[in-house]
């Protein structure tokens, strides 16, 4: 079974916030809340950088470790998700995910937070495939519909890749051969382990 | 390069009382990027501004073949910049962090240590309680009742005790909940169920937080006057309150013991665990993730250690001594109860030194207020 990464080459991102908007009009994202974000590093100097950042489904997912009523699971692809019915709306996801990816529609006084939003990978929830509680929680299933997530399938320079992480990987190393830089793929030693940040490059 | 003029220019001066600066040595010197340059002392020498130049960073080597241009266009160092504040066009609190490294210590502080010792302070401190009951059983009183009772908490002290005994007990048992219920009660009941019980709890807590908060000022004022630590009461202390003699060591309205209760549970834990428990409580306030993430540490561990000791605290108050609850429940205590546990206090009732209101053991205590 694929394990579902994502990629962002920091060396080919524009800034173009396509995958943000492809996002948001694909799951109708509540008001607040962006699943996907783009943080622009060394802006206006040498050595800009641009990098989408979303729930990157980690091995060990620490969003997963602290919630206290164990809303996430994790499916076969290695996707975390989480029940919307479950979820207290405590946010301790939020201060435990280095990303930044869970987010609470609501910031409220008396700690009233609503449901926990987060990147599904566009893969759903735990309701029915395409139900209609389904895309109003979670928004679309795509991976049910045989299809990748929509930012990837967005991006206007390929810069961010999500699929097979063997896959994307392979296609990763190729670049970095080519182009003889940018050979760490940012997020990966957090999210998978310590090894597959740097994809080991014959020249 | 990428780097920035501060590191390759290092001002270095002399001591303070050196020569003051010249226009022509300043126009020499290579000017700052930024003002507030870390100035390093220097040996004494009253030579003002001296360029120090940096060992050049190595050049990126670039494999054959490669159309990137050397030594420019670099990808930053990710470890560098991660952590920092960059720019993000998605408006929000902390978008333009890419990686909140806080996180992961919170959770290992919290999945481990947290979880695991407070678990077990909450399971030995309330054996150990029981094991002595068994043991030793309460607290009797030598001698008989006299039938003449005194006031020992008027109405006002009273309802400020027990609205801080019932919301820090609704408190303590959603705390528990969110803290422990994962590994005790889910399995149980299920993940559904434990969800809703959750959900209540939560919103129990966090209303009640403020009410708790309250109550703690209000009981400050009411009750510090009594609880001001004199040396009788390190005496009292260091002999346990004569727990082990068997002999009570005499003491005013309130003991060594109780003195210690106020100042470290209710003045430092409650101060800690409330103002915690309100930062926690506002996410509206723009709280960062990391400081809500430190906050909840001292939330839970202090508040498990609070409540471990107020397990103490109401073992001695209700099964531990004989007629200590009915001096909180009604407000009277018995004058032998008195005697034998605030012989001082008694004193000073009787001498007129304090007022305390008196009645007979067939009088109800009407007109308490």
């Amino acid at each position: 079974m694929a394990r579902m990464k994502f990629i962002c080459d920091a060396e080919r991102c524009i800034e173009c916030n396509g995958c943000v908007t492809a996002c948001k009009s694909e799951h109708e994202v509540p008001w607040g809340v962006n699943r996907r974000r783009l943080v622009t590093v060394n802006d206006g100097k040498p050595g800009e950088r641009s990098i989408s950042v979303a729930c990157m489904h980690c091995t060990d997912a620490p969003c997963m470790a602290v919630c206290p009523v164990d809303c996430f699971y994790k499916t076969e692809e290695g996707v975390v998700l989480h029940d919307k019915d479950l979820c207290i709306g405590c946010g301790y996801c939020f201060y435990a995910c280095p990303f930044g990816a869970p987010q609470c529609p609501q910031a409220g006084a008396f700690g009233l937070r609503g449901k926990m939003d987060k990147c599904t990978f566009c893969a759903g929830g735990p309701e029915e495939d395409h139900s209609v509680a389904e895309i109003k929680k979670y928004g679309r299933n795509r991976l049910a519909e045989g299809k990748l997530p929509a930012c990837a399938e967005m991006c206007s320079t390929k810069a961010l890749l999500g699929g097979d992480g063997e896959v994307i990987q392979s296609i990763y190393k190729q670049r970095v051969k080519r182009r003889g830089k940018g050979e760490e793929v940012w997020g990966w030693a957090m999210a998978y382990n310590r090894k597959s940040a740097k994809p080991e490059v014959k020249v | 390069m990428t780097m920035n003029f501060r590191n390759r220019w290092t001002m270095v001066l002399a001591s303070a009382s050196a020569t003051i600066m010249t226009s022509h040595t300043i126009a020499q010197a290579p000017a700052p990027a930024k003002p507030g340059v870390t100035v390093t002392p220097f040996i004494a020498a009253p030579v003002v501004a001296v360029p120090v130049t940096e060992a050049p960073k190595p050049v990126p080597v670039l494999p054959a073949g490669s159309t990137a241009a050397s030594g420019w266009n670099v990808p930053p160092k990710w470890s560098d910049v991660e952590s920092t504040g960059q720019y993000a066009s998605v408006r929000g609190r902390e978008t333009n962090i890419l990686v909140e490294d806080s996180g992961q210590s919170w959770r290992g502080l919290r999945n481990g240590p947290l979880t695991f010792y407070g678990g077990i302070i909450l399971l030995v401190i309330p054996i150990m309680l029981l094991t002595f009951f068994a043991i030793k059983g309460p607290f009797r009183l030598h001698e008989k009742l006299s039938g003449r009772l005194i006031e020992r908490f008027n109405s006002a002290e009273r309802m400020v005790h027990w609205t801080m005994a019932f919301s820090f007990l609704a408190l303590a048992l959603t705390g528990i909940v969110i803290l422990f219920g994962k590994h005790i009660l889910l399995p149980i009941i299920g993940a559904s169920a434990f969800s809703w019980i959750t959900i209540i709890g939560k919103n129990i807590h966090n209303f009640v937080g403020p009410l708790f908060l309250f109550s703690i000022v209000a009981f400050f004022f009411l009750y510090v006057k009594d609880n001001l630590l004199s040396g009788r009461d390190f005496e009292w202390l260091s002999k346990f309150g004569g727990l082990l003699s068997g002999n009570h060591v005499p003491s005013g309205r309130f003991n060594g013991g109780e003195k210690m209760w106020f100042w470290l549970s209710i003045v430092v834990f409650g101060l800690a665990v409330s103002i915690s428990g309100m930062l926690l409580l506002f996410p509206n306030w723009n709280t960062s993730r990391e400081l809500m993430a430190q906050s909840n540490l001292i939330h839970a561990g202090l508040g498990t250690l609070f409540m471990a000791l107020s397990l103490g605290h109401i073992y001695i108050g209700t099964i531990g001594t004989e007629g200590a609850l009915k001096g909180m429940k009604e407000g009277y205590v018995d004058e032998t109860w008195a005697k034998e546990h605030h012989a001082l206090w008694l004193e000073e009732v009787k001498s007129g030194k304090r007022n305390a209101k008196t009645a007979g053991v067939h009088q109800p205590a009407a007109g308490d207020d």
